[in-house]
């Protein structure tokens, strides 16, 4: 089975072809191509939309030609329908829409949070891991049971990606700012007390994210050092507290936060604590990209048919734990 | 090896603290030691481990003026971040068959409302912070408990109740949380109870991709 997957929830467009045999499956290609705000900015919806839209042909036809694959070969065809940014979702979905109504394939609309998981267990081979899905969209514990994913432990407000952005915004960087912070915190090691604030298996970073931006005066890597230690710790705990409450032997790490090494070195040591193993999705895939579209709409097409194209919606706020997973 | 290091048991690695088996003045107890966490920056880890022992150890005294029961407290070395606590015979909540947990979750209910209605949140409302003994209910672990009369504070109480019997407990969670509501309410009153609901919908409307759009 031959699946082009389109990802375009946030600020990267990208196709990639993916072929499945039996319960493997191999990338023949996965093409990005990232929307870049200017410096101290954030996102627009409608500039990365416009930014996709015109760079969805080009990153199409590479992504074909480095899969060595014609259109027509492809047995299906996959978006992320949700949850992201509306405007950026849509033009995923119109050349998604377009493929399959034009040369009659298969179209499945999957969930980006899920993509995140299932290739994250794809190419670690981790088999029933507690996950911890740390992105710009997402800040999340989970485990499957019962035919869904299960939230045990989630943000109540910011997300993890969002408070490094957002501090490395207010300090003038380039978004996202994750592996900027990270490099100055590497460069310190004075502690600044900040808030810690962990509710039950819950965090909450708005209160970190005000008194970070209060001791930036005390120096950045100062600053970006303690904001790194205090958010990681949190979010350390609550790994931790739902590891012993669900037992898991295995955890996987997935989402753009986790190429940061400080936060990986923290799951680590909390793992090898609970006798747990530990996987890390490979750098080159922990972030957004179609490869993990392409995966879901193949595991989904094992168990049902293609979606009718009046049904291929976008939904911006798609809960993962509202999906049913038949596989 | 210690004398003391023949009598202690390690009966779980928990989140937070490593709970032993031991003896206290020849009475069974509850050994509780918030570790190091190596990990965690050390200035930011000793702050925790500090406030969360000796918070514990002060609220499960104190809750007891108010008719709840918990664990008696032996001893508290604050330097050491020990706890030595009474040893509570039962069953966990979360162990229980689904039919009492249903019946279990009103008394929660009642407890979490009464806490509530003196001012104190738990902050870690899960069903295995309950142990049923001799048809007694008796909650534990109050290292995350606050003094607090906001709304806002009770409703995370119960919007994290609500979560742990969502991913823990997903065949009952419906009865189990309209019995919850049923016993808080009896103790809160009508009004309270209402408002602090209400509460728990705008938190979970402020979460990611709740159902806003």
């Amino acid at each position: 089975m031959l699946c082009l997957g389109i990802e375009s929830t946030a600020h990267t467009f990208s196709c990639a072809v993916i072929e499945k045999k039996g319960k493997n499956g191999k990338i023949l290609s996965d093409v990005r191509k990232i929307y870049r705000p200017p410096d101290g900015e954030g996102i627009h919806p409608r500039e990365a939309s416009r930014h996709h839209a015109e760079h969805s042909p080009q990153v199409l036809s590479e992504c074909l030609e480095k899969a060595n694959v014609k259109i027509a070969n492809l047995d299906m065809v996959s978006y992320a329908a949700g949850p992201g940014l509306g405007p950026c979702l849509r033009i995923g979905a119109v050349v998604a829409r377009s493929l399959a109504s034009y040369y009659d394939i298969p179209v499945y609309p999957v969930n980006h949070a899920l993509g995140h998981i299932e290739l994250g267990k794809m190419l670690t081979g981790a088999r029933d891991p507690l996950v911890l899905l740390v992105s710009g969209g997402h800040t999340m514990i989970l485990a499957f049971l019962g035919k869904k994913w299960r939230v045990f432990g989630e943000t109540l407000d910011i997300t993890l990606g969002q408070l490094l952005d957002q501090i490395g915004r207010h300090a003038g960087f380039a978004s996202p700012c994750g592996q900027k912070i990270e490099e100055l915190a590497s460069k310190s090691s004075s502690y600044e007390p900040l808030p810690y604030v962990v509710k039950g298996n819950d965090v909450s970073f708005s209160g970190l994210f005000s008194a970070t931006k209060q001791i930036m005066s005390k120096g950045l890597e100062t600053a970006c050092f303690s904001l790194q230690e205090t958010a990681f710790s949190m979010v350390g705990e609550a790994v931790e507290r739902a590891l012993s409450f669900t037992g898991k032997k295995e955890f996987l790490i997935v989402g753009g936060v986790a190429a940061n090494k400080r936060l990986s070195e923290i799951l680590q040591s909390i793992c090898k604590r609970h006798n747990c193993k530990f996987y890390v999705s490979p750098k080159e895939y922990a972030g957004d990209c179609g490869s993990q579209i392409s995966w879901v709409g193949l595991l989904e097409s094992s168990k049902k048919d293609g979606a009718r194209l009046e049904n291929t919606f976008v939904r911006q706020s798609w809960r993962i734990d509202s999906v049913e997973i038949p596989y | 090896m210690g004398i003391s290091a023949i009598l202690l048991r390690l009966v779980k690695k928990g989140a937070e603290a490593d709970i032993y088996l031991t003896t206290w003045d020849k009475k069974k107890s509850i050994l509780k030691i918030r570790k190091r966490k190596e990990y965690r920056n050390e200035i930011l880890d000793n702050r925790i481990r500090t406030l969360r022992t000796v918070r514990e150890a002060k609220m499960i005294s104190e809750v007891k003026q108010f008719g709840i029961s918990t664990p008696l407290v032996y001893f508290v070395d604050p330097k050491k971040f020990e706890i030595y606590l009474q040893f509570i015979k039962g069953r966990l909540v979360r162990d229980l068959s689904n039919k009492m947990i249903i019946k279990t979750c009103e008394k929660i209910g009642r407890i979490v409302a009464t806490l509530h209605k003196n001012g104190v949140m738990h902050g870690d409302l899960t069903t295995s912070n309950f142990i049923l003994s001799h048809n007694k209910l008796v909650i534990l672990d109050f290292g995350l408990s606050q003094r607090t009369e906001r709304i806002e504070d009770h409703a995370i109480d119960l919007r994290l109740f609500k979560e742990v019997l969502n991913s823990a407990h997903v065949e009952i969670v419906e009865p189990s949380w309209s019995s919850f509501l049923k016993g808080y309410g009896k103790i809160i009153g009508m009004q309270r109870k209402e408002q602090v609901v209400m509460q728990v919908s705008v938190i979970e409307k402020r979460g990611r991709y709740a159902n806003v759009v």
